[in-house]
């Protein structure tokens, strides 16, 4: 942005109140404020009758009913039944399929392995995420080309990304295995379970910096540059300036990538751990969504499945939860 | 989409055609899960059974794995829109069988006119697919494991080929290592639940359920966490931890380390034949599975696929399809595709009859398969697996196996827990359903 606007709009923003944070993308996309169209804004608006916005809603609404209502009901059936993969016996159980899965010690381990997963990769792209739109926000040249290049992998397929990533380190054939090899770290995700975690804490991690980094950029933009600049002129250093006056104010961003991490690393990570690991070796990798597909998919196992699915459907809507009523609360969305 | 631009070519052929006095051939579908050379192969079955004649066009349709052509064909049978045929691998077979959605390839021949005796099929094929002598599906592509060696390593490492038991192999990977002929003395191939466990306790007749192995009732319970396969996994664990035998892992296939040279052996399936001479540039060779000194080696066991027949077709479909069958029981049909896929022969005359050409003569390790399936006679140990669940106790199995060679429990340990495992998939098989075979 610009200073000398900023400094215009100094007296203004300090007397205003007008520090309250914008939805970050919005600030990527518009130039100037909105302030005053917001008044009369979406939430005046309103049909006068329910046609029209019937057929509005109904395309979303029917995608919604296609693929998330039907299918969630299924599986809350499937969920207490015992059935054959093609549906000629069918029997209710119960809550056996329910028992047996917290009874199995591979489930929890899966649980843990999840655990453990989610949380790595939340810290480790958020952090380098942050690191990246703070560099990037103090470069003046060719700014623009920094962040088409880091938001690329973005647009690549995830399965493409595992793939690749699982050829780079494989330790037989993969160039980075060999270099690791050759500075004698005995590098091996097929015999040790924890490097296979590393490669698809790395591999999901790569794949989702771009969309922290993006939220972050838009974050730092809407910091009012005039404090920035006061505490330049008393003698604060870029890395001060970041750690006291940046991130504290983009604290309802990052809660809210916290809680959009979390939500990637436990449900969107599927094609990214088949493609890198496939759950191997020895179950070392198999994240609780991808233990769903192994159960239901490979094994034919429809019962356990479904009890799974529902309860990582349990799971989203907690942290739906949470993300409503704490964190949206400290994100203003007012446009 | 597919049903729609199957309607939309529909529509285009019946424009083209409609005019035309000639009757439209019967046509089915047939989904396979051969891929590559070998998917190129069961294309050109299809045509030559489709230019032998012009009442029939089978169509064939490649839908990725195994495991996936289940899941579509499951479905597709649950949408009433199911093809005729599916290849589903040996291991699905009770999931087949009991599934309610198939025809029994014996009563559809019966029916069609074209009766087919169960008797002129090798017996570990017979055995594995046939219910009281009847045929449940078609046997097409059969394979069972051999040990493909690379000569050159051997030689360098002062040896002439590979022992025929353990105890005489072993020592031999150890020394291709040692004096560093190679990094990799052999590679744990994929499948190595079939190769290196199931037909290890074939080959060497100890007991790896009871029941026959499952043939005797769903009330099956695993046993292989005592005895000699305790020891074969205990030498397992030590060929991967000492670095002899290595783990080809996600991005490559184990057979792909094999032929670059990398690794100078591999026990892998007979169909692997494909590949080895498509890739490998070096003197190869093969051999018969190393068994435990001391015993008198029993047959191995299939692996591979076969044709399932459906249910919920019209009789004009059933007649094509056992006219396909009947194609493909023919021995010239099947000598071919045993000599250009590297499965072995389903029916004894096409043994016979490729022998009789000197085939074996000029391509002796493809004899190998063939010889190991046949010899001796089965025992009750060596007829085959009926394991219900299959696919979930494969999965247990190898999870438990692979959490040994990682070091996460003790052999032993890990047995038990594969046993048990697959114990209680077994129980809930057979409550699901109780009555059945």
């Amino acid at each position: 942005m610009p200073a000398r606007n900023s400094t215009a709009a100094l007296p203004v923003a300090a007397g205003g109140g007008g520090l309250r944070l914008r939805w970050p993308l919005r600030r990527l996309f518009v130039k100037g404020t909105g302030d005053a169209q917001s008044e009369s804004g979406l939430k005046r608006a309103h049909f006068r009758e329910w046609r029209l916005p019937f057929w509005l809603l109904a395309p979303q609404l029917f995608i919604l009913l296609l693929f998330f209502f039907i299918p969630s009901i299924r599986a809350l059936i499937q969920a207490f039944q015992l059935t054959d993969p093609f549906g000629a016996t069918i029997q209710w159980v119960g809550f056996q399929n329910f028992e047996r899965l917290f009874r199995s010690s591979v489930y929890w381990s899966s649980a843990q392995v999840t655990l453990i997963f989610t949380i790595a990769q939340n810290v480790l792209t958020l952090s380098l995420a942050l690191l990246l739109a703070f560099a990037s926000n103090h470069i003046l040249r060719g700014r623009g080309a920094y962040r088409t290049v880091l938001l690329l992998p973005y647009a690549i397929a995830p399965a493409i990304a595992g793939i690749m990533l699982a050829f780079l380190f494989n330790p037989r054939v993969g160039p980075v295995a060999h270099i690791l090899q050759g500075l004698g770290f005995d590098w091996d995700p097929n015999r040790n379970s924890w490097h296979a975690l590393v490669l698809i804490v790395m591999a999901a991690s790569w794949k989702h910096i771009c969309y922290n980094y993006i939220f972050l950029v838009a974050a730092l933009m809407s910091v009012p540059q005039s404090i920035l600049e006061s505490a330049y002129l008393d003698g604060a250093g870029p890395i001060q300036r970041f750690l006291r006056i940046s991130l504290p104010m983009i604290t309802p961003t990052l809660f809210f990538l916290i809680v959009i991490n979390f939500v990637y690393g436990l449900f969107e990570t599927f094609a990214i751990v088949d493609a890198t690991t496939r759950g191997g070796p020895a179950g070392a990798t198999s994240i609780l969504v991808y233990k769903v597909y192994l159960d239901g998919f490979v094994t034919l196992d429809l019962g356990s499945s479904a009890a799974q699915s529902v309860v990582l459907m349990v799971l989203a809507l907690l942290l739906t939860f949470a993300q409503f009523r704490f964190v949206e609360r400290r994100v203003n969305y007012s446009v | 989409m597919r049903p729609f631009y199957g309607a939309l070519a529909c529509a285009g052929a019946m424009l083209l055609t409609g005019l035309s006095p000639v009757q439209a051939a019967t046509e089915i579908e047939f989904w396979h899960a051969m891929s590559g050379a070998l998917g190129e192969r069961v294309e050109e079955l299809v045509k030559k059974f489709n230019d032998s004649q012009k009442e029939y066009v089978v169509k064939a349709i490649g839908k990725g794995t195994y495991d996936e052509v289940l899941n579509g064909t499951i479905a597709a049978y649950r949408a009433k829109r199911q093809p005729e045929i599916v290849q589903s691998n040996e291991r699905s077979f009770l999931t087949m069988v009991n599934s309610g959605a198939i025809v029994s390839t014996t009563e559809l021949m019966a029916e069609q006119g074209h009766p087919i005796d169960a008797s002129k099929f090798i017996a570990p094929v017979v055995s594995y697919y046939a219910i009281d002598g009847k045929l449940q599906a078609m046997p097409f592509n059969s394979s069972t494991p051999i040990l493909f060696y690379n000569r050159d390593h051997f030689k360098a490492a002062g040896f002439d080929k590979p022992g025929t038991t353990w105890q005489e192999l072993e020592p031999q990977l150890d020394a291709i290592k040692a004096k560093g002929v190679s990094k990799c003395a052999m590679v744990l191939p994929g499948d190595y639940e079939w190769s290196f466990l199931e037909n290890y306790s074939a080959v060497n007749d100890i007991p790896y359920a009871t029941k026959r192995n499952g043939m005797d009732g769903l009330d099956t319970s695993f046993v292989f966490n005592k005895g000699k396969l305790v020891g074969q996994v205990e030498r397992m664990k030590r060929l991967v931890s000492s670095g002899v035998m290595q783990l080809a892992g996600q991005g490559i296939i184990p057979i792909q380390l094999f032929t670059s040279g990398e690794c100078s052996t591999i026990i892998a399936s007979t169909a692997s034949h494909a590949a080895v001479v498509a890739a490998a540039k070096f003197d190869w060779s093969a051999a018969e599975l190393p068994y435990e000194q001391g015993v008198t080696p029993k047959n191995s066991v299939i692996g591979g696929a076969a044709l399932w027949t459906l249910k919920g077709h019209t009789p004009e479909k059933y007649k094509a399809v056992a006219a396909f069958y009947d194609f493909l029981a023919k021995t010239d049909t099947q000598v071919w595709w045993h000599q250009a896929t590297g499965y072995v022969p389903v029916t004894t005359a096409a043994y016979e009859a490729a022998k009789a050409q000197g085939y074996y003569q000029k391509n002796p390790t493809r004899e190998i398969a063939v010889v190991q399936l046949m010899r001796g006679t089965p025992s009750d140990n060596s007829l085959g697996f009926r394991i219900g669940n299959s696919n979930q106790i494969n999965v247990a199995i190898m999870e438990e196996v692979s959490g040994a060679f990682l070091g996460k429990k003790p052999v032993q340990q890990a047995l038990d827990d594969a046993v048990a495992r697959g114990n209680e998939a077994l129980r809930r098989y057979e409550q699901l359903n109780a009555g059945k075979k």
